[in-house]
């Protein structure tokens, strides 16, 4: 085919409905601002994990759709999400990102959150237990008893993590996701996990772009080391599989770590029940991924920051009871491929900004081609196109036409 | 046996506090001029380290939290916000010893709210 001239550029592909998207869902500030509203305000999302609260009173705060959320472990080792937003005049309660409750902020007291700005304190059930000159001030107007937190639904499940919904009303994490974990739930929860890495990023693309080089394997030509341990037979039998609710997994085959140079078998520290070398990815609507590579767990967590702005939150798993050389070796392993000087990592990142700035806000939009078509084998772009038809239905859009109404991919051809 | 040896009496200054663990008990000893006071070391209005937020002023303990006060001479409540009694060891001084009477470690109690069920709480 030529070079085309601007009209022939502007023309749809020959293809299907559903096997093309627009650009424009990866740059309009006005969809971005729908998706937090439509999608991120409605669905489960994965904050952190269990050991990063080890103890009562730890906590850790975070970011949903633009609302701060801390997650706090109570003095009865329960853990529990609240909106880090005070009923007085609306501070953020906790501004550090993680640590204890357990001693006294300069302002309050030990063992409850405090609001530095006139003092309101909390305690780990979110009930509000201090007004600074209560009687003084509201007479007997208004008291303690109405000005609690705001709890959120939180459960902790799926080897650990700590999920939190803003919507009260949302469904079970069961059944939003425990199909799409099935794979590889017997390893992540024979025993506990804990983390040993965390970094992040923040990127000017799409968190959707992101989301997307996680359910895609072809380009696994970029990553040269995938294509020296991967390339055989059983690397292109691996199988896309979809689950409701826009999940996806990517199927297993037996990786040859020792074909790359400096590299060796991960065979020795599999993570339980998981036979040798094996390499699974779940990948979760609207953006979460969790990777498992024999001995490594690598869990992906998406913040939107605007419609050409992300921040991914990137952690490494080992488990608990791993004796210090074999966490060294763990982290070798992960670090080695996924660590921001590893292997794979960067040329991952290269890929998604080079994308995000040739799509900017403002800039034409495009047609994103996700016709491949191969059985469902990795090479196919299954997963992607089962993503962004659930992504149609949570907007109601088209994603391959933005202005028009969702309908079945079939259906808008 | 429920005397304890606490400290050298000489060892807290005049108007100050200082903690010390008895056996595994932690304890605040207030010197007020008069005398010497040992109390738990935390606040009983919320758990305040006392050794670090009490103020001692003409034989009155403020937590400087939110101004709660005890009379260490009385060992009464002072002020217009104290809300609580102080819990107060009996005391005594031994040559240069102080002493203190403690049976077991008194621990304050403080309300804690009961939780609603989670489906009932998220669906009322
Ligand atoms: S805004 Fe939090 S105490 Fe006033
Ligand atoms: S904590 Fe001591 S007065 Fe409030
Ligand atoms: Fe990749």
């Amino acid at each position: 085919m030529p070079a085309r001239n601007h009209n022939q550029w502007k023309a749809n592909p020959p293809l299907k409905g559903g096997e093309w998207i627009d650009s424009r869902i990866y740059s309009d500030p006005e969809i971005y601002e729908q998706e937090l509203e439509d999608i991120f305000k409605k669905v489960w999302v994965p904050i952190c994990h269990e050991s990063e609260l080890p103890d009562p009173y730890d906590f850790r705060t975070a970011t949903i759709a633009r609302e701060p959320v801390v997650v706090a472990r109570g003095p009865d080792n329960v853990v529990r999400a609240f909106l880090n937003v005070c009923p007085h005049r609306g501070m953020m309660i906790e501004r550090r990102p993680s640590g204890s409750f357990e001693e006294a902020a300069p302002s309050g007291n030990p063992k409850r959150m405090t609001c530095m700005f006139h003092g309101w304190q909390y305690d780990m059930k979110g009930n509000c237990v201090y007004i600074s000159r209560e009687k003084e001030g509201y007479q007997d107007r208004l008291c303690k008893e109405d000005t609690g937190l705001r709890r959120l639904r939180c459960e902790v499940n799926f080897g650990g993590f700590i999920w939190v919904s803003l919507d009260d009303k949302v469904m079970s994490l069961e059944d939003w996701c425990g199909d799409a974990f099935k794979c590889i739930r017997k390893p992540l929860e024979a025993e506990p996990l804990e983390i040993f890495h965390y970094h992040k990023a923040v990127i000017g693309t799409n968190y959707k772009l992101w989301h997307d080089t996680n359910s895609e394997f072809y380009h696994d030509f970029m990553h040269y080391h995938n294509r020296v341990t991967g390339f055989n037979d059983a690397y292109f039998a691996r199988e896309n599989t979809a689950f409701k609710h826009g999940h996806v997994n990517v199927g297993s085959f037996e990786v040859q770590y020792d074909e790359y140079e400096g590299f060796e078998s991960r065979a020795e520290l599999s993570f339980p029940g998981l036979p040798p070398n094996q390499w699974y990815m779940v990948d979760l609507f609207p953006g979460m991924n969790f990777n498992l590579r024999g001995s490594a767990l690598r869990c992906d967590i998406v913040t939107p920051l605007g419609p050409d702005k992300v921040m991914i939150e990137f952690r490494g798993f080992g488990l608990k009871s791993d004796t210090p050389e074999e966490r060294r070796t763990r982290i070798d392993h992960h670090n080695s491929i996924w660590g921001p000087f590893g292997r794979n990592l960067h040329e991952d990142l290269i890929g998604v900004a080079g994308q995000g700035s040739a799509m900017l806000p403002g800039s034409e939009n495009r047609r994103i081609l996700h016709g491949r078509h191969e059985n469902n084998l990795i090479h196919d772009e299954v997963g992607m196109r089962h993503y962004y038809d659930e992504w149609g239905k949570w907007m109601n859009r088209l994603p391959s036409d933005p202005s028009q109404p969702y309908m079945p991919a079939e259906a808008a051809e | 046996m429920s005397w304890r040896r606490i400290c050298a009496a000489d060892s807290v200054a005049l108007n100050s506090l200082k903690k010390f663990e008895v056996d595994g008990i932690p304890v605040v000893v207030a010197n007020y001029g008069d005398g010497f006071r040992v109390f738990p070391p935390i606040c009983p209005h919320m758990e305040e380290p006392l050794e670090e937020s009490g103020l001692i002023e003409g034989k009155v303990l403020t937590c400087t939290k939110h101004l709660w006060q005890w009379n260490l001479a009385t060992c009464q409540m002072e002020g217009t916000e104290t809300e609580k009694l102080m819990h107060f060891y009996d005391v005594k001084q031994e040559g240069d010893d102080l002493l203190a009477f403690i049976k077991s470690e008194h621990i304050y109690e403080f309300d804690e709210e009961d939780e609603m069920d989670d489906d009932d709480f998220f669906n009322s």
